[in-house]
């Protein structure tokens, strides 16, 4: 039994914190809110230059080959801090999406790009009114002499960071399909307004953009579903980092805070309430190990184990992030201090590339719970 | 990470499986698990069962070799549970002898203490309990009323305990008493290695809401000891206490693993229950329902998993291990309240008249000791923050 990260990932996550403490922890994204976006690109190559950006990427793509749960330290540290930025679904979406599905040339033009940390890539996935699994997609990719063009549009499309590819579906005759189009490469882009303001989300509409064919056509769904379990075990590191923070400060707040001459701490009104956010905390920790190692190591428990965390830890962060702004009373009320930023983050990751509806049933369903297959909409069909 | 076994583990996991295959009661492993009702049967019936274990070398097996032991690693106390729950094995009656009494007496006994009792804990001969709560104190084990005063030579002890278990089939009793009253509340508490069997020890036993009696009442008038009863020294037996305490290690293993145990039983049951056709789990809110239990068990299980390898890693628990017995027994509580609310109108039916046997039904009420007994929910909730999250000290403590 060795339920723990290895000495090598701790090490590094001391490094990572170290530098989310040089930029003094939520510095970066209530820039964001300022409309100061440099913090963001600086901040990326500052990521680049420990290494993180190759963590994932393997060694053939100039990457460092490593797993999941390398990752782990790394996302939690910058969730702790909210860092602004799109290494998420770079890293933990796109890359397992090219690693597992990508040509030999297409990994050659994009992973050593992504290992250097030269170029980020997010994900147009959205339609305005369907599910994360449709039917089909309005977004069509047309047969084109040396490729698809593809037309249509496309929302809540994360873009903090200026990401220079876009990995997208659309509908072919063979049904739904993934493809690559450049940033550059997009007829426009609106910019949306987010509850939590230190992220960015879009409307972008292709116009006959090129695409690039990523996978075989008609498998976009099944090729999301295994991008989305890499995904979400990193999710899962970000929202435990912001959980651990959220905990830590209101902590420190009950011990100093005094009304009725006794610190709030004090109060097992008080005192209960914040270790019922430690209780979650630790069990989401435990759980978003687990997801990270097991799809590190493809164990046949993987969806089980990575919808689980993803459930949980959705509706946990959520609650600390509100418990925490109750315990703070007034001025946790108030845009002064950072809970409200956890809580924002919180709610903007709830439904996320899915929502806890959807982890669970994905959960029943792995656990073979169901005598009856899965209706449409919690399976994906093509 | 790792979370496979060693081949010498699994060579144990084998070994007991083997064991138990053999030497479980007539028809115990094919479902026939019913122990007798009365008390002098039950008590008879369980008693065999540890002294089959004991000839088997079952009994105790982390103790030490020297005492009848195995010497048994933390991982195979691990698997000894998993394989005790899988088979639902039935209870080990000197559960407080064997995983406290006696590992204490190791620790802090006198020989003439090791040699009179250890022996006789680990083949069954001598059950124990132990008198901890009082009427005025229960959690709060520094407001004990029972007095022990020495008159000519001999301890006289008066006082009430309550929440005694195992009492009404208990030989002797590890007994906490006041024999100085002192400023200090953890000072003047005497530990005492009690005869029950004796005229000043009276035995009630209360009936729990879920109709089964585990706990007693026990009343004590006049009752004798002896200085050669003591356990540690005289005054100081909030040490021997928290010793005594921090024997009992494998107790959350047992509650984890039963605990998943019970959520499977609870998922069979959404399988095949049909209700207007379809079984239940094919509800939404159903599914929804239960897949969040099972995230939130797993990770109770993965929490205590982590404390298992911090305890590996430095020889001793990590301050959060605190957080695995509150976790899981909220959890035991929630699933059967669940379970109870899923089954809809028939579920206020009990017995074999309820579906699944009444199993929810029994298990839903015996659920609400989970969270009061070995120290409330909310005590447990103070330890957390005080110790640790650093939050400071409860008023008046």
């Amino acid at each position: 039994m060795d339920f723990a990260l290895s000495e090598e990932q701790e090490l590094f996550r001391t490094a990572i914190r170290k530098y989310m403490n040089n930029l003094n922890g939520t510095e970066a994204a209530r820039a964001v809110i300022d409309g100061k976006l440099d913090v963001v690109k600086s901040a990326a190559s500052g990521l680049a230059e420990m290494g993180v950006t190759a963590i994932p990427v393997s060694e053939e793509s100039d990457g460092l080959g490593l797993g999941a749960l390398d990752l782990v330290p790394v996302f939690e540290e910058t969730g702790r801090v909210l860092l602004p930025g799109s290494q998420l679904e770079t890293l933990a979406l796109a890359v397992p999406l090219l690693e597992s599905f990508g040509t030999p040339a297409q990994k050659a033009a994009r992973l050593p790009n992504v290992a250097s940390g030269a170029s980020t890539i997010s994900v147009a996935w959205y339609e305005k009114g369907t599910s994360l699994f449709p039917n089909s997609f309005c977004c069509v990719a047309a047969k084109t002499e040396n490729g698809y063009a593809l037309t249509g549009t496309k929302t809540l499309v994360p873009v903090i960071g200026d990401p220079d590819v876009f990995i997208t579906g659309a509908q072919t005759a063979e049904g739904k399909s993934l493809f690559l189009v450049k940033a550059s490469d997009l007829s426009s882009v609106r910019t949306l307004s987010v509850v939590d303001e230190t992220q960015q989300l879009a409307e972008v509409t292709f116009d006959a953009a090129p695409g690039e064919l990523l996978g075989e056509p008609g498998n976009a769904a099944d090729m999301l579903k295994h991008g989305l379990l890499h995904f979400n075990a990193a999710l899962c590191s970000s929202m435990v980092g912001g959980m651990d923070e959220l905990v830590k400060m209101t902590a420190e707040y009950a011990k100093i805070r005094v009304q009725f001459n006794q610190p709030i701490g004090r109060f097992q009104a008080i005192k209960h309430g914040i270790v019922n956010m430690k209780l979650d905390l630790e069990t989401a920790r435990s759980l978003s190990y687990y997801a990270a190692w097991a799809v590190e190591t493809d164990a046949v428990d993987k969806v089980a184990a990575v919808h689980s965390a993803r459930s949980f830890i959705s509706k946990a962060y959520i609650k600390a992030a509100g418990d925490s702004i109750q315990i703070h009373g007034g001025i946790g009320f108030t845009e002064e201090l950072d809970v409200q930023l956890f809580l924002k983050r919180a709610r903007y990751y709830e439904n996320y590339f899915g929502s806890v509806r959807d982890s669970r049933k994905a959960t029943a369903h792995s656990l073979g719970w169901h005598s009856v297959p899965a209706k449409r909409d919690a399976v994906p069909v093509s | 990470m790792d979370f496979t076994f060693t081949e010498k583990e699994e060579k144990f996991r084998g070994e007991l499986r083997g064991w138990l295959e053999v030497n479980l009661p007539k028809g115990w492993l094919q479902g026939d698990r019913k122990l007798p009702e009365d008390n002098e049967h039950y008590s008879k019936s369980l008693r065999d069962w540890q002294r089959t274990l004991y000839e088997g070398g079952w009994a105790a097996i982390s103790w030490p070799k020297e005492y009848g032991g195995r010497d048994a690693t933390l991982m195979e106390e691990i698997i000894y549970h998993q394989e005790m729950v899988r088979v639902k094995s039935p209870p080990l009656v000197n559960y407080i002898g064997i995983h406290m009494v006696a590992p204490t007496l190791m620790q802090m006994g006198t020989d003439a203490q090791k040699d009179e009792f250890i022996g006789k804990i680990l083949t069954g001969e001598q059950v124990w309990s132990q008198g901890y709560s009082e009427p005025g104190a229960g959690s709060d084990l520094t407001a004990l009323q029972t007095t022990a005063v020495k008159k000519d030579g001999k301890w006289v002890i008066n006082g009430q305990k309550v929440w005694t278990s195992f009492a009404h089939l208990a030989d002797r009793c590890f007994l906490l008493t006041k024999t100085s009253q002192s400023e200090k509340k953890h000072e003047g508490i005497t530990v005492f290695l009690l005869d029950m069997d004796q005229e000043g020890v009276e035995t009630r036993p209360i009936v729990q809401m879920d109709g089964h009696q585990e706990f007693n009442e026990v009343y004590l008038t006049d009752a004798i000891a002896t200085d050669e009863d003591i356990v540690g020294e005289e005054g100081k037996g909030w040490a021997v206490l928290i010793a005594l305490m921090l024997h009992e290690r494998s107790g959350i293993a047992a509650q984890v693993f039963t605990l998943e145990q019970q959520f499977d039983s609870v998922i069979e049951m959404a399988k095949t229950i049909r209700v207007n056709g379809t079984p239940l789990i094919e509800d939404p809110f159903v599914e929804d329902g239960l897949a969040d239990l099972h995230a939130r068990i797993n990770g109770a299980k993965l929490n205590y998993y982590r404390n298992i390898t911090h305890t590996l890693k430095n020889g001793k628990p990590g301050a959060e291990s605190s957080l695995d017995k509150l976790l899981v027994s909220e959890l035991t509580k929630e699933v059967f309240d669940f379970a109870m609310t899923i089954q809809g109108h028939a579920g206020v039916l009990t017995h074999d008249d309820a579906l699944f046997d009444g199993e929810m039904q029994r298990q839903y009420l015996a659920s609400f000791g989970a969270t009061i007994g070995g120290g409330t929910s909310e005590v447990q909730r103070n330890t957390i923050g005080e110790r640790i999250l650093g939050l400071p000290k409860d008023l008046g403590r």
